[in-house]
């Protein structure tokens, strides 16, 4: 009977120990789980600031160009000027044949108002006009203002380059 | 004779354009205008070799060195007309010979043939202004090339010299439609070193060939040269209009000489949307 009881009991104290143990390894474990979690977690943030910091980054960048636009908002040239082509002759067969006399005439001419090409052209004065702004917006030509009058040009850049 | 620049230009090679352009100058200036010569066949020149003779110190500056912005146009002009006992200047712009600049040509941006096409101008007006020059004739290399097509563009007549050669009439008929047509520009055909029985053709079917010849390419045919062997056989360096006056050849040249004074460019546009309407 004692045998027996000091049986169930060493079988309970065993089984007791047993799911402690058990227990620990399990506590162990769920530890473990956490940690790994937490430094996946602390991984992802990471991931997630580095993606905000590009964000913000682009925001200010995007930011600064729409600033930039509204400064240069009022010249409508910006553009054209920024990307200019070059009106070699071979480029003037591209275009129709209105816009090409009015690039040869500025060849002669270096710099003119409309009214200039105009007189060279035997066009009326707002016809030129309209051809040269297309022209400039389209990269070709240049205009500044000197006075009163605009005066259109070929940019030449690159006027030394090979 | 009213101020014109007129450019000597062809589809193809070995059509004569150099041979028509220098006797043409010469032509000219025996007449006591005053002429500009310029050479524009940046590739192979050869206004320096037939000129050897009239150039008698050697060439500081050429056209190379004008349309680079390293020398002023008339740095670039050497003057020939005494040499060969002209009544009229015969000023010459040269194009350098040694292979570094025909290379150096050959690599040039787009940037570059804008400015060369400005620069071109700018020499025309120095030419036909304060020079005194009545007629500048370009001699350019053959085919498409922005030597060519920047001589094109600066002139005011075009003179397309062509042969009878089957290809080459394919070739300069869509030159002419593709290329001067869109420039707006006065264009005339001359066509070259054609059989030798054409030396004894009636004026009437020398008129009908030529009628002809205007409808297949729908432009004016200014004059139809025979082929002569020692027109062909000539030196280099020898000028016939000088050397040979009274050569058939050069009576020929002198037929076109006088219609291309008399030709107006003023007037393009209606011969374009003439040819547009037919």
């Amino acid at each position: 009977m004692w045998i027996r009881k000091s049986y169930i009991l060493c079988i309970i104290v065993y089984t007791t120990i047993h799911f402690a143990v058990l227990n620990m390894g399990k506590a162990e474990q769920s530890t473990l789980k956490v940690e790994r979690l937490l430094t996946k977690l602390v991984d992802e943030l990471n991931l997630v600031n580095q993606k905000l910091g590009s964000l913000i980054e682009l925001n200010e960048k995007m930011l600064k160009a729409q600033e930039e636009f509204l400064r240069v908002g009022s010249d409508r040239n910006h553009f054209a000027t920024e990307l200019k082509l070059e009106p070699d002759a071979m480029s003037l067969l591209s275009l129709p044949m209105s816009l090409r006399k009015t690039v040869m005439v500025l060849y002669k001419l270096e710099k003119a108002t409309a009214e200039d090409l105009a007189r060279e052209t035997k066009r009326l004065r707002p016809v030129e006009s309209a051809h040269a702004n297309q022209l400039v917006r389209m990269g070709y030509l240049s205009k500044k203002r000197e006075g009163r009058e605009v005066y259109f040009y070929i940019e030449s850049p690159m006027e030394m380059r090979k | 004779m009213r101020k014109k620049a007129i450019s000597i230009h062809s589809s193809r090679g070995g059509t004569g354009k150099t041979m028509i352009a220098t006797n043409l100058a010469a032509i000219y200036a025996l007449k006591g205008l005053n002429v500009a010569l310029l050479d524009l066949d940046f590739r192979s020149p050869s206004l320096v070799d037939v000129f050897s003779k009239g150039i008698r110190e050697p060439v500081r500056h050429w056209l190379n060195d004008f349309l680079d912005g390293r020398c002023k146009a008339e740095q670039a002009l050497t003057d020939a007309s005494e040499a060969y006992g002209l009544k009229g200047k015969l000023l010459l712009g040269l194009a350098n010979p040694a292979i570094e600049a025909i290379q150096n040509t050959m690599e040039k941006s787009r940037a570059w043939e804008v400015t060369a096409v400005k620069r071109l101008f700018s020499l025309h007006s120095a030419l036909f202004g304060d020079m005194g020059i009545d007629c500048c004739i370009i001699d350019t290399s053959p085919g498409v090339q922005y030597t060519s097509i920047n001589a094109v563009v600066s002139s005011d007549v075009s003179v397309v010299v062509a042969t009878l050669d089957s290809l080459e009439l394919k070739g300069l008929k869509n030159m002419l439609a593709e290329l001067y047509d869109a420039f707006g520009k006065k264009t005339v055909v001359l066509i070259n070193k054609v059989f030798p029985e054409t030396r004894v053709w009636s004026s009437d079917k020398q008129k009908s060939v030529i009628s002809k010849m205007e409808k297949v390419l729908k432009h004016p045919v200014i004059g139809v040269i025979p082929c002569y062997c020692d027109v062909l056989q000539a030196k280099r360096t020898s000028l016939l209009a000088v050397d040979k006056p009274f050569h058939p050849f050069l009576r020929n040249l002198e037929e076109v000489a006088e219609k291309l004074e008399s030709i107006n460019e003023a007037n393009v546009e209606e011969d374009i949307l003439c040819k547009a309407k037919s």
